[in-house]
Formats: C-alpha cells, structure tokens, sequence
C-alpha cells in the first residue's frame, strides 16, 4: 500500500528535488503540496510548487498556498542561496496552474481529520502552517500517520546562525509548537543532511540523459552549488530535503535515536538553536526520533536512479 | 446615531460578562457576534458560558463561534483563572446548560469572513488572550487592513503586573499572540491595567443594584461574587476592577478616558519581564506610534455609567 503524503514546502532548489523524488516512487502517493514562505517569499514558493509540477508533467497534484510570515518573528527569506526567484539559475515557465482556493493550514487538516491514521506530513520548510494547523484543530495531533521534518542541527553547527539551522530559525516558535504537539516526528537535522552531498560527477551522471528535468536539476544545482563552494567549502551542495523525502518509504538510510528535542525560543544569541536532552535531566517524554546517522551513498544511488527514470519518463 | 458595529472576542469569565451586559444595555452598540478563547477557564467553558449568558439574556440572535484552545507558544496556565472567576468562569450563577449550540465555523475564520466581507466597517473588542485575532492575521494578513478598530483590554504600561510583578492576565496568557497583533498595523485602541483598576465596583455598588429585583441584578451579584472574594483576600479591598467593561467606555463614554498614542510593544524574550507591555514614551526606539493607550479614567463617573445602565436594563427585564 502506498503512503499517502502531503508536502510542506518552500521551493527552493533542493524543495524541488524533493517534490520531483516524491513524483518518481511509487511507494508513496503526493496528494498535494501546501507551500510556505522561506527560501523565497510565498507567492514564489507556490508559482515554483506549480511549475516543478508542470515541468514533472504531475499538475494533478494540488497546490495550496500556506502563511506568508513567521508567526512571531520577522521575515527571513534566503535569496542568497536559492537565487532571487528560489530556483538558482532555472528559468522555468510561469504556471498556466492555479493554487487551490483552501488555505494551506485548512488543507493540512481536512486531509489529517478525513483519514485518520492514513496522512504522514513531509515538512521541508519553516513549519508555520503545521503550527498553526495544530492551534487551530488540535485534533491532529491524534490523527497524523507521522510528520517528517528537515530541519535543526541537533551536534552538528547552524547553517544560518552559529547554531541554528535556517527553517527553525525562520520561524522558532513554529517549531517550538510542532516539537511540543505530540505528533510522531522524525527529525532529520543538518547532522545527517551535510553528510549527503550531490556531487558535480552526480550531476554529469544525470546529464547523460538529455531532458528538461535534467537540465532543471543541472541550472538550478549550479547556483546552490557555487554558494556551497563560497561559503562552505563543499565541492558540490547539500540536497537535505529529498533526503527527509526518502525516509518515508526507505527508512533505512538513517539510524534514529529516541530523543527529547526542544528549540530556543528565548531571543538571545541561541534563538532557533534545537538541541536534543541526551541524557534526559528532566525525565521528559522523548518526543522524536532524530536520525543522527546516514548512509550517503545509498541515499544518493536512489536519488540518481529515480531521477534518471523521471528523466527519461518526461523527455 | 448608527449604533457602532461590534464582534466581541471573549473569555467569559466574569468581568467578561458584565462586558457583555453593558454591551447589549448600550444602544450605542450593536454586538452582531462572539468569538470564544482559553483564557480565563477552559475554551469548553468560555464557550459554554459564553451561550448560556446569551439564552439568559434572550440574545440568541448572536451567534458564537469557539475559538483556540491553547495559547500559540507558551504552556497554558492551567485554571489559575479558577481562582478569580469562580469554577465554572461565572462566579456563583448558575445559568442552566445551553441549548444553544455555537456555529459550525472556527472563531479565526469567523473573524476573516467577516472583516473581509466588510472591510472596515466592524469594530473588533477583544479582552481575553489574542490568540484567535493573531491566527486570523497570521493566517490571512488582509484582515489587519480591514479591521476598523480593535480595542483591547489587555497590558499595564505603568501599572504593576496581575500575573506576574510585570505582566498582566491576558498579555501574559499569549505573549506571542499579542506580539503578533501589536506589530500588525491593525488601528488598537489598548485598555490597560493603569485604568481598570481605578474603576471599582463595590460591594455597596452590588447593593445598591439589588434593590431592583430582577434576574440581572441578581445575576451581577452572584456573578461578582468569588472575583470579590478573591479582590478582598489578594489584592484588600471589598469589590472588584471593571477589566472588560471599560473597554466599552471607548464607544459609550470616550470622554471618560484620557489617551495618548505611543509605540507599545510586549517582552516575548522569555526572562522575567516575558508579557510585560510597554511604552516607548522618550521614542528611543524611533518606530511610529501603534496604538492609542488610555492611561487615566474618570473611574468613579464610569463605574456610576455602568450602575445606571445596569438599572436601566435589570428594569427593563423585570
């Protein structure tokens, strides 16, 4: 049986890797994507969620626009890395596809509160419409299959502050709800993503094929990775969200750890810092599995291979 | 004069009853609809007491919609509420169960529907914790531009804190949320603590009321009676601060209160200070003004305001 999942989204280039993995398995089924602001303001993020899916030949899938802010705090977007219109160097079409009319939030939870026990959330970007999803029908809690999140540095450093990873960071008291809720989580943080780099013989390897969504991949990458190369020192770049992705259907790439995981909420220079009770002080219940180990190479085998047959599926 | 369009965003609780009372006595105001929140008791029994103070008041026309459970960021304080307003939030009444049910729509998307359908044309109160009014900007962030004037009973700006030295109640309660609505461009008029505590109601008030017999006085007695009780035991005098109602002063009797417009902003930092409102007096910060702060009152002359109306309406109820 396959899954049934909703994507959480601010494409964003390694959003939209995401997005094209979850099109190319057949273990899951993408009901529908709910887009947020982050990478890039909300109106790009969702023209972007509909043009993946229409270079994907997938504009069955639903798009429905979420919140436009972080609920607390101001707005950070991230030009820097995923280019001015959130795709690096891609020029895709504007969408002939319109968004839904359904808030995003509400669409978060009419599909949980319909099919209990039947919807597992993959968020890959700041978790501002589950947070608010979850306020506003705390029902949810119960009833979500499980919720996959990209996002925190648990040991490993921020990529947006010294210590914070950027979607907790942009909004930290969105994640300070979702993390409290309740909801069965697994978190997959910078210490397991930094792991998977996308290489450029990866990318050469892709390029064998000659498609659209190859040369998507290969426009879009290339400005992620020259950021990579600029501020990171990584020869190639870091695709966290397919990887958050991947795991609902091949759980194996990473092992988990049971942990009690919080994030600062408190405004100083820790703000948006998550950070795992490895030993458990308080005795608190553990509230997530974190996955703080990785096997790279398996990952990036079922990347390569599921984009090659995407690739070749639309060229 | 056009009565002045009114949703009432609530936590009934007490003084948030005698908020609606003095509404509905007031022809100065049309309160076309309630939205319920946590904060004083539970959101089942805000709500729940919410609907049988309509039935009781024979204003079943007004529909309530239910609203947030539980602040946005911060724990709930867990019935600490219980303790001022009584178990139930309604002191010693007993207003029989509700047959009244509230509408199938959440408060937030109530709150949405209606200042979108008409923009700038209804006036939001809200004198329990902010968390509906922040979901619906956060949510829909055409609601701030549409709102025509929200007038909050919330804060203390010079005043001492009533939930911790610094914060008052409903601040407190959802710092966030008020952070959220504060900064959110939306037209506030903020009544804090500095004025609600010089409008006391005395137990000689409750007598005097009484002599009219009708189920409303009665209802004000009973209603007041545990918040007077808690007033005498913590804070030493025999009668209890008019909160909510005075946010109706705005509309019926502005003249009362006297208001200066200042940037106002709340500690969401997380130390001792979290949910403390305050002005920006010496403009340090450079931001423009947000909010209109009412900081003294004609206390008494309010408190006889809301006696007469009170008589007015338990006479008119027989």
């Amino acid at each position: 049986m396959p899954k049934h999942i909703i994507i959480d989204t601010d494409p964003g280039i390694d959003d939209s890797l995401a997005i094209l993995l979850a099109l190319a398995s057949p273990e899951i089924i993408l009901d529908g994507i709910v887009s947020v602001h982050g990478n890039v303001s909300t109106e790009q993020t969702t023209k972007n969620a509909l043009s993946i899916l229409e270079l994907a030949k997938a504009s069955h899938v639903p798009v429905f626009k979420g919140c436009d802010l972080p609920l607390v705090k101001e707005s950070l977007l991230s030009p820097e890395t995923h280019g001015n219109q959130g795709l690096g160097y891609a020029q895709l079409p504007e969408p002939a596809t319109q968004p839904k009319a359904q808030h995003g939030s509400d669409y978060i939870i009419e599909q949980i509160m319909s099919r209990p026990g039947e919807v597992t959330l993959v968020c890959i970007g700041p978790l501002t419409n589950v947070a608010l999803a979850i306020r506003k029908e705390p029902r949810i809690v119960q009833n979500v299959k499980e919720v996959l999140i990209m996002g925190g540095a648990i040991q490993s450093p921020g990529n947006t502050t010294a210590q914070a990873e950027y979607n907790t960071y942009v909004d930290p008291h969105a994640a300070h709800i979702v993390f409290h809720s309740g909801m069965p989580m697994i978190l997959t943080p910078l210490d397991v993503t930094y792991q998977c780099v996308f290489t450029k013989d990866d990318l050469n390897r892709l390029l064998k094929i000659n498609s659209p969504l190859t040369q998507f991949i290969a426009d879009s990458t290339r400005f992620y990775m020259e950021f990579h190369d600029e501020y990171q020192s990584i020869d190639g770049c870091v695709i966290n969200d397919p990887m958050t992705l991947a795991l609902t259907f091949m759980p194996e790439i990473c092992d988990y750890q049971d942990l009690v995981v919080d994030v600062d909420i408190s405004t100083g220079v820790g703000l948006g810092n998550t950070f795992a009770d490895f030993y458990n002080y308080e005795k608190k219940n553990r509230n997530m599995k974190v996955a703080l180990g990785v096997r790279p190479r398996m990952f990036m085998e079922l990347f390569l291979e599921r984009m090659e047959k995407l690739a070749r599926e639309i060229s | 004069m056009t009565p002045t369009r009114i949703i009432l965003d609530t936590d009934p609780g007490a003084d948030d009853a005698l908020a609606i009372l003095l509404m509905l006595a007031s022809p100065e105001i049309q309160l076309e609809a309630i939205t319920t929140v946590h904060g004083n008791v539970t959101i089942d029994k805000t709500t729940r007491n919410a609907l049988a103070l309509l039935e009781f008041l024979n204003a079943t026309h007004i529909p309530v919609a239910r609203g947030c459970t539980v602040p946005l960021v911060k724990p709930s304080h867990k019935q600490s509420g219980e303790m001022v307003h009584g178990t139930s939030g309604m002191g010693r009444t007993n207003l029989p169960e509700p047959k009244l049910k509230p509408i199938e729509t959440h408060a937030v998307d109530y709150l949405i529907e209606r200042f979108l359908a008409e923009p700038n044309e209804l006036t939001l109160f809200a004198v329990g914790p902010l968390t509906n009014v922040a979901l619906a900007i956060r949510k829909e962030p055409r609601c701030a531009q549409a709102v025509k004037e929200l007038v909050i009973m919330g804060g203390a700006i010079r005043s001492g804190g009533n939930m911790s030295p610094l914060a008052e109640f409903n601040i407190y309660e959802d710092p966030h949320a008020a952070h959220i609505v504060f900064n959110s461009g939306i037209p506030i008029t903020l009544v804090p603590l500095d004025v609600t505590y010089k409008c006391l109601l005395t137990s000689a008030d409750v007598e005097r009321l009484n002599k009219i017999d009708s189920p409303i006085s009665k209802f004000i007695r009973d209603v007041t009676a545990d918040y007077m009780a808690f007033y005498l035991k913590y804070e030493g005098f025999a009668g209890c601060a008019l909160h909510d109602p005075l946010t109706v002063a705005a509309i019926i009797a502005p003249e009362l209160l006297s208001i200066e417009s200042h940037y106002v902003d709340v500690d969401v930092s997380g130390g001792v200070s979290t949910g403390k409102t305050y002005a920006d007096f010496m403009k340090v910060t450079k931001k423009p003004a947000n909010m209109k702060v009412a900081l003294d009152v004609k206390g008494r002359e309010f408190v006889e305001l809301f006696i007469e109306r009170m008589e007015n309406y338990a006479g008119r109820a027989g």
